[in-house]
């Protein structure tokens, strides 16, 4: 099943689609208020992605750099070379403890790494904390969004799910009334856990100490009660200094949800007296994609969503139809890396209008990457056997004035005549489902341009 | 687990690309006021109250919080004794933490809070209601000041910007997500 295929599944709801799509774009409204009102905006973008740069250009040394720092500070620091070592790792962490009882705070990583159901199906409970999360982790879904898991559903979705789950009454969609049920059935889980694990946002090397922003204040509660921390980080979280903190702290909420600053941001360093903490470095590919020089700049997402909000494909199709973990524009450019077979139609979810560039905050030239993955996927052959001939045929077409100076002629007058099952032949112009054609204009450009130097 | 960690360090070292320059992070000036951070505060579902005095706390904290049975304070004897070593049990019942803060940031409304002004990591977050104490010459306009006046962000330490709150459901703000359900700063 390709984006197009699924994305017709969520578009079959066209109320939902619009509700969506406004949603999300009232978000986009948001983020530009709060940047609008920072002068300097734009240099931070650049300073970000100078950052950045600069960190993936030495990233060897900062990560020596920050598993020194760690170690000095009591840290235990392991390395996963994949999702199954990874989720390999955190399993005998959790072992070696007797836990049974986890709580789980925000984490793409892990969702990459597909952690829960190793745990699950190895009898350990474990429990997103995160309020979207908990909403679709009793729904059995994946989040569809990076800051907006459970944007995809309603309140009357949600009221029906904490009714079976959480014995709220049936019909209950005030979200104020259902997020107080969350936060008690939480509390209980918060005040039992015995390992606690976190994603982590930013990674400084020259302290060794991690960063996580939250809202909810979930990863805090969570990781402050348990015994033991294990936070997940992918390679490309690191920064060099801790005052590079205060470039990324200023763009990110903006970016994301138009706040001036996450509600937490929260430095760990330590592990307090007589308690563990543990940092899983993970690669999983991303060493590959570095390894891309047209694609490495993906690694410098800092996993705001800003270019989700934006993306008129994305609003209208719903993070579920990119079947992917990080959907959107930014995750179209990182999944091909990841399973090119799987995701080759990812990189052609796109108009190519280049907003999921402009309000991204580390300045990564996503739509060109889209552009460039489709080079990239028609060489390996991943694209379907219609679009590979028609657009060679197509190619060859436009690259020969004599055969566009024809093929105008023919069509201008010939499209008329033609029967409107053949143009709209479902099979043969997918361009033409919920379009028509154009009124055919009386001249060409080249003929009217001719009667202009005449005069 | 170390060959994962040679593999790692190798590739990256292998695929990096050409080594570019760390920019200087510039100090962009801005607006400290106590009005700014008060007003970017206030936005974001935190209150701000001024002190005329020390003496003034213990009043305003009579009068803001009525039904308070359990608060702990760093600032003030009579409340509950919490340290590293308090129980889960005793501090999930606190309905009240006053702690001092120590630099507030005017641009976002957050105030730093170290470990050392804690007594508990998880007081902050467990507690029902959040009071910070926070002295008004201590606001900077923006991050950058902020982290430049840090000396360390010592085992733990958080940026606290208002209440604990969600938007996950419809995108309908709730303010006390899973942490305080309020936040109060008292500026003096």
């Amino acid at each position: 099943m390709n984006h197009a295929t699924r994305a017709a599944k969520f578009i079959g709801d066209a109320d939902r689609t619009t509700w969506h799509d406004e949603t999300l774009w009232f978000v986009r409204t948001k983020r530009d208020k709060a940047v609008y009102a920072v002068p300097e905006f734009q240099d931070l973008r650049e300073l970000a992605s100078q950052i950045k740069n600069h960190t993936l250009s030495k990233l060897d040394f900062y990560l020596e750099q920050f598993e020194e720092q760690a170690k000095r500070n009591g840290v235990h620091v392991h390395w996963a070379a994949d999702a199954d070592e990874h989720n390999a790792i955190i399993l005998d962490i959790i072992r070696q403890h007797n836990a049974t009882r986890i709580v789980k705070s925000k984490s793409m990583l892990t969702e990459e790494c597909h952690l829960n159901p190793h745990l699950i199906a190895n009898g350990i409970e474990v429990v997103d904390t995160d309020l979207g999360e908990r909403i679709i982790q009793l729904r059995d879904e994946a989040p569809s969004h990076l800051v907006l898991p459970a944007i995809h559903l309603k309140k009357e979705d949600v009221g029906e799910t904490f009714f079976q789950h959480l014995g709220t009454a049936k019909g209950e969609v005030d979200p104020q009334v259902l997020t107080e049920a969350a936060r008690q059935h939480l509390r209980a889980r918060f005040l039992a856990a015995e390992v606690a694990i976190s994603g982590v946002n930013f990674a400084v090397a020259e302290t060794g100490g991690i960063v996580i922003c939250t809202n909810e204040g979930n990863a805090d509660l969570g990781v402050n009660l348990a015994h033991v921390h294990i936070g997940a980080m992918g390679i490309e979280k690191l920064i060099p200094r801790l005052s590079d903190l205060s470039v990324f702290t200023r763009l990110l909420a903006r970016s994301a949800t138009g706040q001036p600053v996450t509600t937490y941001t929260s430095h760990y360093t330590k592990p307090a007296d007589g308690k563990e903490m543990h940092i899983v470095i993970v690669d999983n590919g991303r060493t590959k994609q570095l390894g891309r020089p047209d694609f490495r700049a993906s690694l410098k997402c800092i996993r705001c969503g800003a270019c989700m909000n934006t993306c008129p494909v994305y609003r209208r199709s719903g993070g579920h139809s990119y079947d992917a973990t990080v959907p959107g524009p930014i995750g179209s450019i990182l999944s091909p890396n990841i399973d090119m077979k799987k995701h080759s139609s990812l990189p052609f979810a796109s108009t190519l209008c280049g907003s999921c560039s402009d309000v991204c905050p580390v300045k990564i030239d996503i739509h060109t990457q889209l552009y460039k993955w489709r080079q990239v996927l028609a060489e390996a052959n991943e694209i379907p056997a219609s679009k590979k001939w028609s657009m060679k045929l197509m190619g060859r077409f436009l690259t020969s004035p004599r055969a566009l100076g024809i093929g105008g002629k023919l069509a201008r007058h010939g499209i008329k005549f033609l029967p409107y099952s053949l143009t709209h032949a479902r099979h043969f112009n997918v361009w033409a489902v919920a379009r028509e054609l154009p009124e055919p204009p009386k001249q060409s450009f080249h003929e009217w341009y001719q009667q202009q130097e005449v005069k | 687990m170390s060959s994962s960690r040679e593999k790692i360090l190798a590739a990256a070292r292998a695929n990096k690309p050409e080594e570019t320059l760390l920019p200087t992070v510039p100090d962009f000036g801005g607006d400290a006021s106590a009005e700014r951070f008060t007003e970017v505060l206030t936005g974001i579902g935190g209150q701000v109250i001024w002190l005329d005095g020390p003496e003034q706390l213990q009043p305003v904290l009579a009068q803001l919080f009525p039904e308070s049975r359990i608060s702990a304070s760093t600032l003030f004897s009579g409340t509950l004794p919490v340290d590293a070593l308090t129980t889960t049990e005793v501090l999930a019942d606190v309905d009240l933490a006053v702690l001092a803060g120590e630099i507030g940031v005017a641009e976002n409304g957050a105030i730093w809070l170290p470990e050392a002004n804690m007594m508990h990591r998880a007081l902050p977050t467990i507690t029902q209601h959040l009071v910070l104490v926070l002295d008004h010459r201590r606001i900077v306009a923006t991050m950058h000041q902020a982290y430049a006046q840090l000396p360390s962000t010592g085992g733990y330490g958080a940026f606290v910007a208002g209440p604990s709150k969600t938007a996950d459901i419809e995108q309908s703000l709730v303010i006390g997500a899973h942490g305080a359900r309020s936040l109060v700063v008292l500026l003096y």
